[in-house]
């Protein structure tokens, strides 16, 4: 590796830890402020623009639903079946599993991924009250701390834009899904290349 | 993003946009139009063998 070819990797390598700082800052907020101004919408009006029953909304712990923050209805095309294992990739505040945790019925499983541990610890405390199981793992979508093989349903919502290395990223949930097993996910995506200022923001990668 | 899940090996990789996003304050969805921003539904399976 040349020279440049190091130095940019560092500053590349400076920039993700910046940015995954910003991000678990910004979500953070989210969760524990849901009533702040972000650059999103989020929360019950989010949801029900997107779709979400309003029984799910409801009926799911109020702190779950304040603090959502997805992109649009993983839910609309996951066809979830009773007794299937879910990863809901980028678990937040829960909402996303406790829904599917609803649809999957006591047979199934539902795992969290985060990045944060409290957000985990949250989602876990936000389904125990929802009546439903969710063990939330805390780790990156980079890595999924998961087997090879072992979930039938990926379910993401506005999570994967996130990562510097979204290709990484899409290869791990092939990885972990069973032969046969599909994903649902929602996410942001530009049709033109974003300038490079707008990449190096993280302000504008946690929005 | 599409791409990404056919070179992973996904099949029936689909794609809709989801209608309604968009985002709070102006001075970003100004930004996000002018470079065709947009939140998007995927589905994708993994083959069976």
């Amino acid at each position: 590796m040349t020279d440049s070819a190091v130095l940019h990797a560092e500053e590349q390598g400076s920039l993700e830890a910046v940015i995954k700082g910003e991000v678990l800052r910004m979500y953070q907020e989210v969760a524990e402020h849901p009533e702040g101004e972000f650059h999103f919408h989020h929360g019950r009006l989010a949801a029900e623009l997107f779709g979400y029953e309003r029984e799910w909304l409801d009926r799911a712990p109020p702190g779950a639903v304040a603090s959502f923050a997805g992109v649009g209805n993983p839910h609309l095309r996951s066809r979830l079946q009773p007794g299937e294992t879910v990863l809901d990739l980028g678990s937040g505040a829960g909402l996303d599993s406790i829904i599917a945790a609803w649809q999957v019925g006591p047979t199934g499983r539902v795992m969290g991924l985060d990045l944060n541990p409290t957000m985990c610890r949250k989602a876990e405390a936000h389904a125990a009250a929802s009546g439903v199981r969710m063990a939330c793992h805390e780790g990156r979508m980079e890595d999924i701390p998961l087997p090879d093989a072992s979930v039938d349903v990926v379910i993401s919502n506005g999570v994967i834009n996130l990562s510097f290395r979204k290709r990484r990223v899409i290869h791990e949930l092939f990885r972990v899904l069973k032969p046969g097993g599909r994903l649902s996910i929602t996410d942001i995506v530009s049709a033109k290349q974003l300038s490079q200022s707008i990449v190096n923001d993280p302000k504008l990668w946690a929005s | 993003m599409f791409g990404l899940l056919e070179d992973a090996g996904f099949k029936r990789v689909r794609s809709t946009v989801v209608p309604g996003f968009t985002f709070r304050k102006q001075s970003t969805r100004d930004a996000a139009e002018a470079y065709g921003v947009k939140a998007v539904l995927f589905t994708a399976q993994k083959p069976a063998t």
